[in-house]
């Protein structure tokens, strides 16, 4: 490390070399105040239709619905969809009067489900920035001051949220500020500003009403007797006066508010797997309605794996049945990776092939077996990718969209083994790993070997006979030659076979042998083509 | 309208004038003569009819399957009525590794949905250079799917169906029906030759027809 001393020995013999010197190490301590002016960037992200989002998400549902609240008898509108407020519903109706106005559906509000969802918003969040933090009871705090540069500024990383927003079914309204009370109470205030620096801060919040500090009832009465309507207003008051009146924490919340103290911010912790659930607002008897809240698992899931710099190749999936019935089926990758378009498409394989045996309410998706690349595969400028895993990625896409909808067994590729029994002389071998038995290990084998046919039936047939010559529709016409096929009894299935040609009256060339034991049997094994 | 005037609109035009399509010789000689172009079409769709199953259908078309696979390209077999027997693909010089099989249990509801999806899959599979199936009863609409999927995939399929089907119409690019040739009563010596009478039933911008004897 440059000392001091050597510093300052650098700033006469080179001038450019110390000014980064000291731009980059003294000028935070030199000067605090300008420091904290664009130290940080906060983004407060308000989603003011969270309770009623949570439940209607997860069905691509044109249907109008209501969030209600209250006593059994006076139950009150607190949130409709868009659909609803095309009927002329509105917050605060009551519910009787919303169900006159047309077909509704009426929703009661689920809280854990709603911390659940800002949870996992949180964590997809993290794809922007590691510093995330949940502000009660609606809102996500991210600090972007490092991420602007990557995202292209500050239009190209809102451009990026709102896209993510939209496909994870959520409408947000955003602000941005230095300070992170700041960013809260503009996005509050549903006034989409976009601040950077202190100075248009303090004319912004200066501009709005006292009511969206959300006060006390007594402290709000308090500021309404002194004559104070806008928060511009509440700073002129004398601070001591101010603390003493209303309390100490107020005058505190002020200076966080402005940038003249500090207010850290707690992150949410990034957990070791992810696990997620999304219930429908009604149950479902067809697997096919299940894509949508399907999809918007698999955004979170992979805003998550991106934040983690992760990758998975198994997704493990449940179904939430009535009664708590619970059924689970698997997606897993032939290549670990995080590409939401392949596995939106698998997922919609997957569905579609599946019959639900009881209505469905909700889905959920579990992912613990975790990769970590240290060079995490980013969309370079050449869409490379394909070079970089060594396997093709095109060939692994397909296998997985095969197997997705044809089952894990449907494909296969086809191995060699060194035995004399022809049916012990071949294996199945999975679609993805690398072969390595080639022809060398297996000459000496081979060589020896008469032809062998393309075709092997799976059992084979034993013929009929006349006068002891086998019959294939009509009489064989067998070749002279015949091979000899005899293992030894210490292996495994003895074989004591010859071998023959033989050719139908239809022209086609069949493998067959007659048992050298026992009554001398044909049978037939093989097709040559 | 005169048939001048009809010459001159899009999607009219003589049968043998059609550009030749890019082709790759199959390996036999006789073959190449008899095939438009000098042999096999290197996209769309090839339909091999058989008069009986083994009479060398494949072996028609392993040279040039041996070939693209050591080259590197994917080789997939959709619905195999038996297993293919890989000592004896490798003796062809087949590259295994290249090889993939295809196969639904026949058990599966609307199995011949399935295989005829999983094989317009294989070939669009940019990757795949052919694609081989074997289906008895492919209805004509879906082999029009399937032939729009080889030309958009660049990919050779070859479907492999019993010789009653000849009379269905198809848009293959290429349809050669298989005999056996008549074989003596006792068959001397070895095994090989062995000998197929090729017959093409149609053929893009070539008469059909022509007939070859290919000694395999």
């Amino acid at each position: 490390m440059v000392s001091t001393a050597s510093a300052s020995n650098s700033v006469t013999q080179n001038v450019r070399v110390a000014d980064n010197f000291f731009h980059t190490t003294i000028a935070g301590n030199t000067h605090p105040q300008s420091r904290r002016d664009d130290s940080a960037l906060w983004l407060h992200l308000h989603l003011p239709h969270l309770p009623l989002e949570v439940l209607t998400r997860g069905l691509n549902s044109h249907e109008a619905c209501v969030l209600v609240s209250g006593e059994e008898r006076h139950r009150k509108v607190l949130l409709a969809n868009r659909q609803a407020v095309a009927l002329g519903i509105r917050a605060g109706m009551q519910s009787s009067a919303a169900q006159v106005l047309g077909q509704v559906r009426v929703l009661e509000r689920n809280e854990r489900a709603e911390q659940q969802a800002l949870d996992k918003l949180g964590l997809w969040a993290m794809q922007i920035t590691p510093m995330v933090s949940r502000v009660e009871p609606d809102g996500l705090l991210l600090e972007i001051k490092g991420s602007l540069k990557l995202f292209g500024g500050l239009e190209g990383l809102l451009a990026r949220l709102r896209r993510g927003l939209k496909q994870l079914g959520y409408r947000t309204n955003y602000a941005t500020a230095p300070t992170p009370l700041g960013a809260t109470l503009l996005a509050r205030a549903n006034s989409q500003r976009l601040i950077c620096d202190q100075h248009q801060l303090q004319l912004a919040l200066g501009a709005l009403p006292i009511e969206v500090l959300q006060l006390e009832a007594k402290q709000h009465a308090a500021l309404v007797a002194f004559g104070a309507k806008r928060l511009s207003d509440c700073r002129r008051l004398p601070r001591d006066g101010l603390a003493r009146r209303l309390s100490p924490a107020f005058v505190d919340m002020l200076d966080r508010l402005f940038g003249q103290i500090p207010d850290p911010r707690c992150a949410l912790k990034i957990p070791r797997s992810f696990d997620a659930e999304l219930e429908l607002p009604w149950e479902v008897d067809n697997a096919r309605a299940l894509t949508t809240a399907g999809e918007r698992l698999l955004q979170e899931l992979c805003g998550y794996l991106t934040a983690n710099a992760a990758q998975t190749r198994h997704l493990r999936w449940r179904l939430l049945g009535r009664d708590n019935q619970i059924e689970y089926f698997d997606i897993k990758l032939t290549r670990a990776g995080r590409d939401e378009r392949h596995m939106g498409l698998l997922l919609r394989e997957s569905l579609a092939r599946k019959t639900l045996h009881v209505p469905v309410k909700g889905i959920g998706l579990n992912v613990s077996g975790l990769t970590f690349s240290t060079t995490p595969a980013t969309h370079d400028l050449f869409m490379q990718t394909k070079n970089q895993g060594g396997e093709d990625e095109a060939y692994a896409a397909f296998v997985d969209r095969l197997r997705a909808r044809c089952g894990e067994q449907a494909l296969r590729r086809l191995g060699i083994r060194s035995a004399h029994n022809p049916e012990r002389a071949w294996c199945w071998q999975r679609p993805v790993e690398v072969s390595q038995r080639r022809r060398k290990g297996l000459t000496h084998v081979e060589e020896r070997r008469r032809q062998r046919p393309l075709w092997l039936l799976k059992h084979a047939v034993k013929l009929n006979e006349e006068q002891g010559q086998p019959l294939f529709g009509g009489r064989l016409a067998l070749t002279p030659e015949r091979e000899r096929i005899v293992n030894g009894w210490w292996e495994e299935a003895e074989v004591a076979r010859d071998y023959f040609t033989a050719t139908t009256e239809g022209g086609a060339r069949l493998w067959i042998y007659r048992e050298l034991s026992g009554p001398g049997h044909w049978y037939l094994q093989g097709i040559f083509e | 309208m005169t048939l001048q005037e009809l010459m001159q609109r899009a999607g009219v035009w003589r049968a043998g004038e059609l550009p030749p399509r890019a082709t790759r010789p199959s390996g036999f000689p006789a073959l190449d003569q008899t095939l438009p172009g000098g042999g096999w079409p290197r996209t769309g769709l090839t339909e091999i009819l058989s008069s009986t199953f083994g009479i060398g259908a494949l072996r028609l078309v392993l040279p040039e399957l041996a070939r693209l696979s050591q080259q590197g390209h994917w080789i997939i077999l959709v619905n195999p009525p038996h297993i293919p027997y890989s000592p004896a693909l490798l003796d062809e010089g087949v590259d295994l590794s290249r090889l993939l099989i295809v196969d639904l249990p026949t058990k599966v509801q609307s199995a011949e949905t399935e295989i005829l999806w999983a094989y317009e899959q294989a070939l669009r599979f940019e990757d795949c250079a052919a694609a081989l199936l074997w289906l008895d009863d492919a209805p004509s609409l879906h082999m029009r799917r399937l032939q729009l999927a080889a030309e958009t995939g660049a990919t050779w399929g070859v479907v492999f169906r019993p010789v009653r089907f000849s009379s269905q119409p198809s848009p293959a690019v290429l349809r050669l029906k298989l005999d056996a040739c008549p074989v003596p009563s006792v068959p001397a010596g070895d095994l090989l030759p062995h000998k197929v009478d090729v017959t093409v039933l149609k053929a893009r911008g070539a008469s059909n027809g022509a007939s070859c004897r290919v000694t395999m």
